[in-house]
């Protein structure tokens, strides 16, 4: 797929992108790289997975990364208990060799997310999300995965990929991954977006919403975004929540009042909140950014 | 391909070029400490053949993605790419900067030649020193002119005498002037801002980038937390077999032993005793040191921080949960902009009872050695590390200095040195602090 038709299709997904992420997408699909996706927490990183899921029309494979996470968890495990169960019933069975041969086949593997998305009869997206999380051993165990398309179970053999994946990992750069994973992806950093990105998030997710409010709350959203004091940065996620709650309360102004009442869906950590109100006694009579014309600003 | 058509497209006007090209690129990106190999170069190549070369931002994210692994990585790619692709205009705007850049430094120094004279000689100084004259801000040479306008009658007088104490002054200025210009970070500022601040020097910051800085403290203590906790994990194995574990984990699989638990090995307990130079000049690298040990978790169990400048006070642990809090705490303490001494600091600290060093603490100094009585401190030192298990010394200055500060090669023999005047050596060091 090239550039201008992976634009045509993230255009049909409504989905807001810009031409940096459009290029690396169309590089990482070219040449069939892993895609390493970096940024703080609330970009947008897990979102573009399921963006290209839609726009590929592919199926979305997720594997949630976690401290501890294992093979049994992310490639295949056999189902011991059918297993037990199997040999209990066959247990009068003289051919031994089969019956033990019998119980390492199919029938007996439960698949886990890696391991489906190379046996899908039809390419997925495999999402590897929050790799940072996992542990290295981890991290190594994947690599034969991405570079080769392929696994290796000790009772049955190596299983090549049936269909290619796309695979996107997305890491919060919580601890700083391998240099051998690295090397093996595309990699894409991604930061907040500006004002006028977020804006065109906010119309085409909330096309209902008035657009003076949205243009208020993305506004107040950038001024705390680069507020230092402000330690957990909004996320695209709660600019969209509190734009739907504040229109669903009816509010049609951003004015102190309506911020001090909703900063809940924004700011979720008592510190900020005292920085928000800190920046209020301070002056800032609201992060409208003076856009609203029918208060004081002082 | 069709190349060159606009300002904006890249020069490459033969196809055949473009994998020569590329590798060249490669090898300079390898020599600006990327690890590029064979397979990248490939990539790029490739990826050139499919997008094409009329869209000059396209190539470079295409170019960025296969090659830059990291938002660091990133920094580089951009640096070299912009000199590397050149546009008929950048090149021309290029040259015609370095024509006009060479007339102004060629200027500067025909005017330091015309205002660097003394008794109607001009002085000996070589075309580098005057061209910092050139650069140093108007005040800066008023200065060094009025220095010498005071002195150029004595000058008459006794000519070898003053003309080399003039030149000695200027010379010494110069030279100042050049440090604080590399220590400001002309190189990196123009970089990612984040990025610059990583490797600029601590004590330079503006108060109103302590906040950026801080927040990039946070986000690397958590990194460092993450690899620490990694790495505790895997130390955990002590080779004896859980019994109680493995039988508890083989009810799942209807009593068969299928996985085999083991034991943890015991960590052993390890106790911080910071020492914390807060004299004038230190003040911001110590806040900014401290600031960082105490956001890790995994460096020790317990750390006990100690303030000194001519005496020594234990900080308390409320008076270091912010900057503000730290600094009204240094300033009541009274060992703010005092001298240092750090000799008898440590001896105060071996003297104390209940004893704060022994076998299980690690001294952790933070301090640019500069101090009084240094044969003291020397022998406070060596005291110090017999009683404590390790020391380990912080200091802010660069290494390449420490050669020309008695202290700081006495002290350096006597125990581990790490030089980090940078939030990027900081991490370095904090980062070693586990393995310590």
């Amino acid at each position: 797929m090239n550039l201008a038709e992976l634009k045509n299709k993230m255009d049909q997904a409504h989905y807001i992108y810009d031409d940096t992420l459009a290029t690396v997408l169309a590089v990482a699909l070219e040449l069939g790289r892993p895609l390493l996706i970096e940024g703080a927490a609330g970009v947008g990183k897990t979102e573009i997975a399921k963006v290209m899921a839609s726009a590929l029309d592919r199926d979305l494979v997720r594997l949630q990364c976690y401290e501890g996470l294992d093979e049994s968890k992310a490639l295949y495990e056999w189902n011991y208990q059918k297993q037990l169960l199997s040999i209990q019933v066959n247990m009068a069975s003289q051919d031994r060799e089969s019956l033990t041969q019998s119980l390492f086949t199919d029938a007996y593997l439960l698949e886990r997310p890696l391991l489906k998305s190379i046996r899908s009869e039809k390419p997925v997206v495999l999402l590897i999300d929050e790799i940072d999380k996992a542990d290295e051993e981890f991290e190594a165990f994947l690599l034969e995965l991405l570079s080769e398309m392929q696994v290796t179970i000790p009772e049955v053999g190596t299983i090549r990929a049936k269909t290619i994946p796309f695979v996107i990992l997305t890491s919060n750069r919580a601890r700083p991954l391998s240099e051998a994973l690295r090397r093996r992806c595309a990699y894409l950093y991604i930061q907040y977006p500006d004002m006028e990105k977020e804006l065109a998030i906010l119309r085409a997710k909330l096309p209902h919403v008035d657009d003076r409010l949205c243009a208020q709350v993305a506004l107040a959203v950038q001024k705390l975004r680069s507020n230092e004091t402000i330690l957990k940065k909004p996320s695209i996620a709660e600019t969209l929540d509190w734009a739907a709650a504040l229109d669903a309360l009816g509010i049609r102004e951003l004015t102190p009042d309506a911020l001090r009442s909703t900063a809940g869906f924004i700011l979720k950590n008592s510190e900020d909140l005292a920085a928000l109100q800190e920046m209020e006694e301070e002056g800032h009579h609201c992060a409208c950014g003076g856009n609203c014309g029918e208060h004081s600003h002082g | 391909m069709h190349a060159a058509e606009t300002a904006g497209n890249i020069l490459m006007d033969n196809p055949q070029v473009y994998p020569e090209k590329v590798s060249a690129f490669s090898r300079m990106l390898r020599l600006e400490g990327l690890p590029v190999g064979p397979k990248e170069t490939e990539d790029a190549c490739r990826i050139l053949l499919v997008m094409g070369l009329t869209n000059r931002e396209t190539v470079k994210t295409a170019l960025r993605t296969v090659f830059a692994k990291s938002r660091e990585e990133q920094g580089i790619f951009d640096r070299c790419f912009d000199s590397f692709f050149l546009s008929e205009e950048a090149m021309r705007q290029q040259a015609q900067a370095q024509m006009e850049r060479e007339q102004e430094m060629a200027q500067g120094r025909e005017q330091a030649q015309r205002d660097l004279n003394l008794n109607g000689q001009p002085m000996e100084l070589t075309d580098g020193q005057r061209e910092i004259y050139a650069v140093m801000s108007e005040e800066m040479r008023q200065k060094l002119r009025d220095f010498k306008d005071r002195f150029q009658e004595s000058a008459a007088r006794n000519p070898d005498l003053y003309n080399n104490f003039i030149h000695s002054v200027f010379t010494k200025t110069l030279l100042e002037q050049q440090m604080k210009m590399e220590d400001a970070g002309v190189n990196c500022a123009g970089l990612d801002p984040e990025l610059g601040l990583m490797y600029r020097d601590i004590s330079q910051f503006k108060d109103t980038e302590i906040p950026k800085a801080i927040s990039i403290i946070e986000n690397i203590a958590q990194q460092i937390n993450g690899e620490l906790s990694a790495k505790k994990k895997n130390r955990g194995r002590s080779g004896a077999l859980d019994f109680r574990k493995t039988i508890r984990k083989g009810l799942e699989t209807g009593g068969s032993l299928y996985r085999l638990k083991y034991k943890k090995k015991r960590q052993k307990k390890k106790h911080l005793v910071i020492l914390c130079d807060v004299s004038g000049s230190m003040v911001q690298f110590s806040e900014f040191a401290l600031r960082f040990i105490q956001s890790l978790n995994h460096v020790a169990e317990s750390s006990k921080v100690y303030l000194f400048s001519e005496a020594m006070v234990e900080a308390d642990a409320f008076s270091l949960q912010n900057m503000d809090l730290f600094r009204n705490f240094v300033k009541e303490s009274g060992a703010y902009g005092r001298g240092t001494d750090l000799g008898a600091a440590l001896m105060d600290l071996i003297q104390a009872k209940p004893p704060a060093l022994n076998d299980s603490t690690t001294l952790l100094i933070l301090s640019d050695t500069k101090t009084v009585d240094q044969a003291g401190a020397i022998q406070a030192l060596r005291e110090a590390k017999r009683l404590a298990g390790r020391v380990l010394w912080l200091n802010p200055l660069p290494e390449s200095r420490w050669q020309y500060l008695k202290g700081a090669s006495a002290f350096s023999q006597i125990c581990t040195m790490i030089s980090c005047s940078t939030l990027h050596d900081l991490a370095s060091a904090c980062r070693s602090l586990s393995n310590f």
